[in-house]
């Protein structure tokens, strides 16, 4: 069954946060509609802290912040009700054993025991965990630890569910395993997801809308589809010679163009595609090796925010 | 198929309340809790002693039924004992709603004031599955971000704590009051019994308060079990030795034992000093069995320090509150 919240599930204005005199969110406005969205930043990028203001768990120092309608901070228990959280870190209860710890934070959030008991047992069945449900939580792997906390996350049957990189310390398999369920819960059953993760790649298997964060500030905001299809209109031109003369060639078309380093020509077009590109390439009768076109928006920005975060390579 | 493959379903329910989301905390702790055996030990133990005091409840109410076997014992001890207890059935006899009081005034104190040692053990016992093994393994931010905030959290923290105190320490009294009166020869021992049970329920209901509160601060001090355990001995030990300090140097160093600071309360709630004074009045013998029992003559009783004893259980309750409050925010 398909169950969508109407209106946005998250809408800031000017969230500010400080830890002393660091600013880990500088001023935030968002507005985010339900769907799976992509919280993606490097670390330190304050996608973290993004979520646990959300959360509560951090005070805001400044601005509003609201989730599914209710203003954060007021109305604690409420907005918890309806939303599932996983952290970063692990946070089993030990000594518990895994179906125990599920059905436990079931009732938490207001599940009468047998309820809890019982969806806890169908949510370890969800997110793939067999018999191991018996055993201590101390016991289990760390693919079981992210596997239990998706489903301790998911037991009470929130609206919107907040995932804190989901697929760290997994394995390439148990990483395809865990953003398919993740998936699944957005497009089968319509739980809004918002995904952290300083992971390029998992966020664009699940996510249909990207937030990208640096420094506490929103980069781009936008769906998946659009950031994908908006390319500066420039591209790398592989030839074996002539470089020079080709690189003058897109200049005397007014294409600021320039020879690499690595022998490929780099010229910005401009275009929307290759075809004026390939006509000029024809017409100085050049038979280009490879055309590699610049990255779409999002890689880029992201590269961007990556050296932001690490200094310039 | 893999298992992973089964469907995601909706679930439309009515949710509990919010003192039910906090008893599950309280009742999962507790089972944990529950989960050493020691504390079973524990528990035990105070289930046997209730069932002295019940035996020694019943003794007393056999001594107004004319031909019981304890009477007949009676006739058989030595004559200082015989008249004690002649005189003790004579009082009974007489004024039964006030020596039903005091005499049970009297046991009961002396009940509740001997289980404080084992809720102070109890109380060792739960601190590991308070806050400190929540505070280790992160569990807190779980706590935060599901339907219940930090007071819930807290409440029902304490209410681990209340429980296992319940069980090793108000249960086996009121059981052992419940049982003792039913074992009686006439139903009016539950009515003359009546402030006993008062004293012993407020006495017992503040000092787990009290211990609660201190229990959750201590336990919050560390997310490490030894840390905070070994905290609560020394504070306990150290206390205790400090206590005989008290009598040669400045009394408020008696003030810094949590089982002294107890015990107070207790003779601050059942005044048992004028329960002895009413008995020795009323049975001559009482008291000089008493001043009989000790080698040399007891100094006289002075009243419980209720000026003191109140201010130095908030201080310690004052303290815990602040650790929990700095200890227990979600991040």
């Amino acid at each position: 069954m398909l169950r969508r919240v109407p209106g946005p599930v998250i809408e800031t204005h000017g969230l500010l946060k400080r830890f002393g005199r660091f600013v880990a969110l500088d001023r935030l406005d968002l507005r985010v509609e339900p769907g799976a969205i992509g919280l993606l930043g490097p670390n330190g990028a304050g996608k973290s802290t993004l979520l646990k203001c959300l959360l509560q768990l951090h005070p805001i120092t400044a601005g509003t912040a609201k989730l599914l309608g209710r203003e954060v901070g007021r109305e604690g228990r409420e907005i918890r009700k309806r939303i599932g959280y996983t952290p970063e870190q692990d946070c089993h209860i030990p000594g518990m054993l895994g179906c125990e710890y599920v059905t436990y934070t079931a009732q938490l959030c207001g599940l009468p025991f047998e309820a809890a008991r019982q969806r806890a047992h169908e949510m370890l069945d969800f997110v793939g965990m067999g018999q191991e449900r018996y055993r201590k939580v101390d016991t289990y792997s760390t693919g079981m630890k992210q596997r239990l906390k998706l489903a301790q996350a998911i037991v009470h049957d929130p609206e919107v569910l907040f995932l804190d990189e989901p697929t760290n310390g997994l394995d390439p398999r148990g990483q395809v395993q865990m953003l398919d369920l993740v998936r699944r819960l957005w497009q089968e059953h319509g739980l809004t997801v918002v995904l952290s993760s300083h992971l390029l790649h998992d966020v664009e298997r699940v996510c249909e809308h990207i937030i990208l964060l640096a420094r506490g500030q929103v980069l781009v905001q936008d769906s998946l589809a659009r950031l994908k299809e908006r390319r500066r209109g420039a591209a790398d031109v592989v030839v074996s010679h002539r470089q020079s003369e080709v690189a003058q060639g897109f200049r005397a078309r007014g294409w600021p163009s320039e020879v690499l380093p690595n022998g490929h020509v780099r010229v910005e077009h401009g275009a929307p595609d290759l075809m004026p590109l390939l006509d000029c390439l024809r017409s100085l009768g050049v038979a280009p090796l490879e055309i590699i076109p610049s990255p779409n928006v999002l890689e880029e920005m992201f590269v961007k925010a990556l050296e932001g975060a690490h200094g310039p390579a | 198929m893999a298992l992973h493959d089964i469907r995601y379903r909706h679930w439309e329910g009515r949710h509990i309340g919010v003192w039910q989301r906090r008893g599950v905390i309280a009742f999962s702790g507790l089972r944990a809790c529950l989960q050493n055996r020691w504390t079973r030990y524990l528990v035990g133990f105070c289930w046997l002693t209730a069932l002295v005091y019940v035996g020694l409840l019943f003794c007393i109410g056999q001594l107004l039924v004319a031909d019981s076997i304890i009477v007949e014992w009676a006739a058989n001890l030595n004559p200082q004992l015989q008249a004690f207890v002649r005189a003790l059935t004579t009082w009974l006899e007489q004024h039964p709603e006030i020596s039903v009081r005091v005499a049970q005034g009297l046991l009961f104190y002396h009940y509740a004031t001997f289980l404080i040692t084992a809720a102070l053990v109890a109380v060792a016992l739960a601190i590991p599955h308070l806050i400190t093994r929540d505070l280790g393994s992160h569990a807190m931010v779980v706590y935060a971000s599901k339907a219940i905030n930090r007071f819930d959290y807290l409440v029902g923290k304490a209410g681990v704590v209340g429980g296992l105190l319940t069980l090793t320490w108000l249960g086996p009294v009121l059981a052992s009051w419940l049982l003792g009166n039913l074992l009686a020869p006439n139903w009016n021992f539950f009515w003359h019994s009546r402030v006993p049970l008062g004293h012993a329920v407020l006495f017992i209901l503040a000092g787990m308060a009290f211990l609660s509160v201190l229990a959750l601060g201590v336990s919050a001090v560390s997310s490490r079990e030894k840390a905070t355990v070994g905290l609560y001995v020394a504070l306990w030990l150290v206390g205790s030795a400090l206590e005989p300090l008290g009598d040669i140097s400045r009394p408020w160093v008696k003030q810094l034992s949590i089982r002294y600071d107890l015990q107070q309360l207790a003779r601050v709630v059942f005044q048992p000093e004028q329960d002895l004074r009413i008995a020795q009045e009323k049975v001559p013998i009482v008291g000089e069995v008493l001043r009989g029992f000790g080698r040399r003559p007891r100094a006289p009783w002075p009243p419980a320090p209720a000026a003191t004893t109140w201010p130095a259980l908030a201080i310690f309750a004052l303290l815990s509150t602040g650790v929990i409050l700095t200890r227990t925010k979600p991040e």
